[in-house]
């Protein structure tokens, strides 16, 4: 697959024959990665750091307002076109007064990472809590079980795989808002990195940036499958007690 | 301690883990301020670091803000107006541009120009020498590529009437660029754009592209001369702490006769503070840039009253101020008074 884009990139170079300060072939950009490893690296560090943390703030911040959107109707339909809202939101138009507010540096940076990843996480848990098969829901009740317990018991657990495909959408993200945010108002990193290469007109550092962006991305995202994977044991537990349940509830089992 | 509070516990110790982490690389520089004695001022650039602020970090690497009691903290934009920083108090100096400050005077900011970083200004258009255009007249039914200021299309109409054209500025197609001009020149998506020679000019040279330059200077006659870019501070700043502004700039004159002296010695050491930018191009940008940091009697930074009234009256001829710039506003605009005499 990567061998195939690879190919695409040099038959583009070769049929079009742009200038390398246009496109530049991939030697040049792996070169400039070697060549500018001193200051890529604490840059790839500081890119890493932000969106990491950003993509864990989000993840809190995501639990708890979907919890509380959780809590009736009428909350949920007051909160939900907020969240939306927040995705409407030019990053653009506000980075001024966030970073006027917030200040420069890394901040302002974990802001923009969390208003990116805040909104498919959050958009996910809602959803799969909201979608507890019924049927489930109303065993719990029939056996005495409290609000809470239903919640922790059912609800969340048939909700997870909803919530970690938004984990995993978020974590694609984090990466490229995080460079967004270095961008708007950064003074390290792959963003800034990028950005001064770009208005230099080193367009094979520009790409060199990229590479390494695409890099953390993939790296971010396989590690939250892999984590994902880890923790579906647990959940294939409690799919398993689910099975069980629907039979018991359909009365096959019984007796 | 059951396993969920377990696993919760290490999410929060993870999360304030990594803000510690992130929070510590950002404040590395904030540690070293308060290990001396220096005092701590930040400047904001008006783009990424380009030619036009070599003399900034040139006193911060061969130690002249530090020798008259500064740390400088110099930071980029981004996304942010270098004047809206002053104005938010989050940054003390700025760098900024005659146009904008003047185009701001009616807004009554009490923002200051406190100095001249080039002497007069070295923008100007340009197009691909295979286009053959000669002069300015044969700039209508081009397309422009713009960069999105409000005094683009009042300079292009008053560059084409001086040159005598018959087709005004609406015969030109404004196409957005933005930082992107010199690629976009190059691959005949524009047919003139708006550089500073300092930097596009030697770009074009770097990548081979063969351009026509008409500089603004040549037109003074047409539109008056004007500084661009300037340093600028807050008058309430200025007022409040005058000893700092005046070391500010006696570190920035230091600089610049050094930059001056050994333009040679200036490139490298801006090329190693900044590792993005091109060294080659340094080489031959930063000793071209040397011809415009002083004027006539060596003197760096100096504004004059002329300069800053006639651009003024300009723009409110061009209709791009509504009310003509009286003395005491315009005297409010800029100062030479914590220049180093």
């Amino acid at each position: 697959m990567f061998g195939g884009l690879l190919v695409a990139w040099l038959t583009l170079i070769a049929l079009t024959r742009l200038p390398p300060f246009i496109l530049p072939a991939p030697q040049q950009v792996l070169a400039e990665i070697v060549l500018d490893r001193a200051i890529l690296f604490p840059a790839v560090l500081t890119t890493l750091g932000a969106s990491l943390t950003g993509l864990l703030i989000a993840i809190l911040l995501a639990f708890l307002a979907s919890m509380v959107m959780d809590l009736s109707p009428s909350i949920l339909r007051a909160c939900y076109p907020l969240v939306v809202l927040s995705q409407t939101v030019q990053i653009l138009a506000i980075a001024p007064l966030i970073i006027i507010w917030f200040g420069f540096g890394v901040q302002s940076t974990l802001i923009i990472v969390v208003l990116f990843c805040f909104f498919p996480i959050t958009i996910a848990l809602v959803n799969g809590l909201r979608h507890t098969p019924a049927e489930y829901t109303r065993q719990f009740r029939a056996m005495h079980a409290s609000k809470w317990q239903i919640w922790r018991f059912v609800r969340l657990p048939s909700a997870l795989p909803a919530f970690c495909s938004g984990v995993r959408v978020s974590a694609a993200y984090a990466v490229i808002s995080a460079t967004i945010g270095e961008w708007v108002g950064g003074s390290s990193g792959l963003g800034v990195y990028i950005l001064r290469s770009k208005n230099a007109l080193q367009t094979a550092q520009v790409f060199a940036g990229m590479l390494l962006c695409s890099a953390l991305s993939m790296l971010l995202f396989g590690a939250i499958v892999l984590l994902e994977r880890t923790s579906l044991r647990r959940y294939r537990q409690y799919n398993n007690t689910f099975e069980q349940l629907k039979i018991i509830s359909k009365g096959e089992e019984w007796i | 301690m059951n396993k969920q509070s377990l696993v919760i516990t290490a999410f929060a110790v993870l999360v304030v883990v990594l803000l510690t982490v992130v929070r510590s690389c950002d404040a590395e520089r904030e540690a070293t301020i308060d290990s001396d004695d220096l005092q701590p001022v930040t400047v904001m650039l008006d783009w990424t670091p380009n030619v036009n602020h070599v003399g900034l970090f040139i006193a911060q690497t061969e130690g002249f803000f530090a020798d008259e009691g500064l740390r400088v903290e110099i930071i980029e934009p981004g996304e942010v107006y270098p004047a809206a920083a002053v104005l938010s108090g989050r940054v003390e100096f700025a760098v900024d541009y005659q146009e904008y400050l003047t185009l701001l005077s009616e807004e009554q900011t009490g923002l200051v120009s406190i100095a001249a970083l080039l002497q007069g200004n070295t923008s100007g258009f340009a197009t691909r020498s295979a286009d053959g255009i000669e002069s300015i007249a044969n700039f209508a039914d081009l397309t422009y590529g713009s960069f999105a200021a409000p005094f683009e299309e009042p300079t292009l109409r008053a560059l084409l009437e001086c040159a005598g054209s018959e087709d005004g500025v609406e015969s030109i197609t404004f196409v957005p660029v933005g930082s992107d001009s010199l690629t976009m020149l190059d691959q005949r998506r524009a047919d003139i754009v708006w550089i500073f020679y300092g930097t596009q000019g030697f770009q074009a040279e770097e990548i081979g592209a063969e351009i026509d330059y008409f500089p603004m200077r040549d037109h003074t006659d047409c539109i008056p001369d004007y500084y661009t870019p300037i340093l600028i501070a807050a008058q309430e700043y200025i007022t409040a702490e005058p000893e700092t502004v005046r070391q500010f700039l006696a570190a920035l004159d230091a600089a610049y006769n050094f930059i001056a002296e050994q333009p040679g010695r200036a490139a490298e050491a801006l090329a190693d503070a900044i590792p993005e930018l091109n060294r080659a191009e340094l080489r031959r940008s930063v000793p071209w840039l040397t011809q415009h940091t002083h004027d006539s009697n060596g003197t760096w930074g100096g504004q004059e009253e002329e300069v800053w009234s006639e651009y003024a009256a300009w723009m409110h001829r061009q209709g791009l101020l509504s009310a003509r710039v009286d003395k005491t506003k315009l005297r409010a605009l800029f100062t030479n008074e914590y220049l180093p005499q």
